[in-house]
C-alpha cells in the first residue's frame, strides 16, 4: 500500500467505537453479591442490565413450610446489614394478624434495638462508601467502630450479627444488667467519632466532587421509581413510616426525619449522616424512659392467626419495608410477601440513575443508594 | 381519613368494586379484573404517588392467584391496597408500568415466580433464577422440600 493510499484511506474511514459491555460485579462489593452488565459508549455508560439472583434463597417460600416463632429466625437473614428491622416488621406482622399486641416494655427493646441497628448500618455504609470513593481511612475507621455496636448486640442478644431476638409478642429476654451504662457509653463515643467522620468523608473535597451532582433524580422521578428511605427525603420529600404510621415505641421518641433538597449522591450522604445524630438521640430518650413489666407474650409463639390477611411497614435503614402475610388459619403463614427496600433501589433506580453517567461514577452512585443485595434477592 | 376516598372510590366505580376494609390510615379492597387500571390510574392522580410493591397470591383451591397491589400517598399519608383475582389457567392482567415506572421490575419479579403475564410490561425475562425448568416456584403447588429432595439428594 502507497503512502497516497493509505492516507485516503484513513480519510475515507469512519472511525467509531462499538458498545463495549464492561461488567460490574459480581464480586462482592461490600455488601453482597450483585452483578450489573454495563453497555457503554466509550467512558459514557448508555445502560445498566442488572443481573441479581446471587443471594436468592426464597425466603418467602420456605416460610410457608415453618412456624412463626422459626420464621422470626429466618428474616434475620434476609438483610445482613439490618437484621433487627426485618425482625421487627416479621413479629408486628405476626402480632397484627393475631390480633394481640406487645407488652410495653418489649416494645421498647425493640426500639432501642432496631434504632442501634439503623446506626449500625449507616456506619457500616459509611465505611463501604468510602471504599468505593477510594478514602481507605474512613473504611478502616467506620468498620472498627461498627465492632462497638456488634458488642452491644453481643451483650443483649446473644448474637451478633445474626441476633434472633425479636419475635412475635416481644423479646426473648430482658437488657442484662448494665447495659444501659454500656450503652450510653457506646453512643457518647460515637457522637464524638461522628464529628472525625465529618472532617473526614463528609467534608472532604474528594467525597464532595465524587457525589455532588452525581446520581440525580427530582422527588417526581424517585417517587415513580419506588425509592423510599433516605433516597427519597434526598430529594425533598418529607416522609418516614416511623412517623406516620408510628410502631412500637416511636411515638415515645422525640425525632425528625432528615430531609434534603438536591436529590444527589451528596445529599443522600448527608441524610444518612443526619440520622446517624437522630437515632443516637432517640435510644438515649428510649433508655431513660422505659417501663418496667413483662417483655414477652410467650403464647404468641404457637398461635394460630385467623384467615385473613394482614399489612406492615416499618422503616429499615434504607426505607420502607413491609410484610404482606397471608394466614390460613394455622399456625404458619399461607403465604408471606417481603418488600424489600433495595428491591427498588438497585433494580429499578439504580439503573435509572447511571443512564448517561461515567463509568467512575457508577461505584459512587451505587453506595450512595446504599443497596443492600440480599435484602433484593430474598 | 380513608373514608374519603374510598366513598369517592365507591361513587366512581359503583360495578367494580367489592369488599372494602376502610380503617383510620389505610384501606383495602377488591377491585374486578376489567376496571382496576382505571381505579388505580385514578387512586394514582388522587395522590396515591408510591406503588410500594406488586404481589401475588396463590389460591390454589379456588382455582384463583390474587394479584395485590400497595399503594402510599406522600401527600395524604394513607395506605391502599388494591387486590384483583384472575383465573390460575390463564394468569393474565395489564400492566401498570405506564403509571409507575417501578412497577415494571415487580411485575417481573411476580411473572418469573408464580407465571403471571404483565400484558404491556416490556421486559419479563427470568430475574433471580437460572435455567428454571420446573413450574413457578412461589406456586402452592410447587413443593420445595421435595424439589430439594429430587435435585440435590437423589430423590431420598
Amino acid at each position: 500500500m502507497g503512502e497516497n493510499e493509505l492516507e485516503e484511506n484513513v480519510l475515507e474511514k469512519e472511525i467509531f467505537f462499538p458498545t463495549m459491555l464492561v461488567p460490574f460485579g459480581p464480586q462482592h462489593p461490600a455488601s453482597g453479591h450483585f452483578h450489573a452488565m454495563l453497555k457503554c459508549d466509550g467512558e459514557q455508560v448508555v445502560e445498566l442490565i442488572p443481573y441479581p439472583g446471587y443471594l436468592h434463597r426464597g425466603f418467602e417460600k420456605l416460610m410457608e413450610y415453618r412456624l412463626h416463632v422459626q420464621n422470626s429466625m429466618l428474616v434475620d437473614r434476609i438483610c445482613v446489614l439490618d437484621p433487627f428491622a426485618n425482625e421487627m416488621g416479621y413479629a408486628n406482622v405476626v402480632e397484627k394478624a393475631v390480633g394481640v399486641e406487645a407488652p410495653e416494655k418489649g416494645k421498647f427493646i425493640r426500639t432501642i434495638m432496631a434504632e442501634l441497628g439503623r446506626i449500625l448500618s449507616h456506619i457500616t455504609w459509611i465505611g463501604v462508601l468510602s471504599m468505593a470513593l477510594g478514602l481507605d481511612s474512613g473504611t478502616r475507621i467506620a468498620w472498627g467502630d461498627r465492632e462497638k455496636i456488634i458488642r452491644l448486640n453481643e451483650i443483649a442478644t446473644g448474637g451478633r450479627i445474626y441476633p434472633c431476638f425479636f419475635v412475635p409478642g416481644g423479646v426473648r429476654r430482658g437488657f442484662p444488667e448494665g447495659f444501659k451504662e454500656k450503652a450510653l457509653k457506646v453512643l457518647d463515643y460515637l457522637e464524638k467519632q461522628l464529628n472525625l467522620y465529618d472532617n473526614l468523608v463528609f467534608q472532604n473535597k474528594t467525597v464532595h466532587v465524587r457525589l455532588e451532582r452525581v446520581g440525580v433524580f427530582d422527588s417526581k422521578e424517585a417517587a415513580a421509581l419506588g425509592a423510599t428511605g433516605p433516597n427519597l427525603r434526598a430529594c425533598g420529600i418529607d416522609t418516614d413510616v416511623r412517623r406516620d404510621e408510628p410502631y412500637d415505641a416511636y411515638p415515645e421518641a422525640d425525632f425528625k426525619a432528615v430531609t434534603m433538597k438536591e436529590g444527589d449522591g451528596y445529599a443522600r450522604a448527608l441524610c444518612r449522616r443526619g440520622e446517624i445524630s437522630e437515632s443516637i438521640s432517640m435510644v438515649r430518650q428510649l433508655l431513660e424512659k422505659m417501663p418496667r413489666g413483662k417483655i414477652r407474650i410467650k403464647e404468641l409463639a404457637l398461635a394460630k392467626a385467623p384467615v385473613g390477611d394482614a399489612h406492615f411497614c416499618c422503616e429499615s435503614a434504607r426505607g420502607e419495608l413491609c410484610f404482606y402475610m397471608v394466614s390460613d388459619g394455622t399456625n404458619k403463614p399461607y403465604r408471606v410477601k417481603v418488600r424489600g427496600p433495595s428491591f427498588s433501589h438497585t433494580l429499578s433506580e439504580f439503573p435509572y440513575l447511571v443512564r448517561g453517567a461515567s463509568i467512575a461514577d457508577v461505584p459512587a452512585i451505587y453506595w450512595s443508594l446504599d443497596p443492600c443485595p440480599s435484602d433484593m434477592d430474598r | 381519613m380513608s373514608e374519603e376516598i374510598t366513598s369517592s372510590l365507591k361513587s366512581n366505580f359503583p360495578a367494580s368494586i367489592t369488599g372494602i376494609v376502610s380503617e383510620d390510615k389505610n384501606f383495602s379492597l377488591t377491585a374486578k379484573k376489567e376496571e382496576f387500571c382505571e381505579m388505580l390510574s385514578w387512586l394514582k392522580d388522587s395522590g396515591f404517588d408510591h406503588l410500594s410493591d406488586v404481589t401475588c397470591v396463590d389460591f390454589i383451591e379456588e382455582k384463583e392467584f390474587e394479584v395485590i397491589y400497595h399503594l402510599w400517598s406522600h401527600t395524604r399519608k394513607l395506605r391502599g391496597a388494591v387486590k384483583v383475582r384472575i383465573p390460575r389457567e390463564s394468569p393474565s392482567i395489564r400492566s401498570v408500568v405506564d403509571l409507575w415506572a417501578g412497577a415494571q421490575i415487580h411485575e417481573r419479579e411476580n411473572h418469573e415466580m408464580f407465571g403471571i403475564n404483565f400484558d404491556g410490561n416490556p421486559n419479563l425475562s427470568p430475574l433471580f433464577l437460572e435455567d428454571w425448568e420446573e413450574i413457578p416456584p412461589f406456586r402452592k403447588d410447587f413443593n420445595s422440600r421435595e424439589y430439594v429432595k429430587k435435585k440435590y439428594y437423589g430423590g431420598e
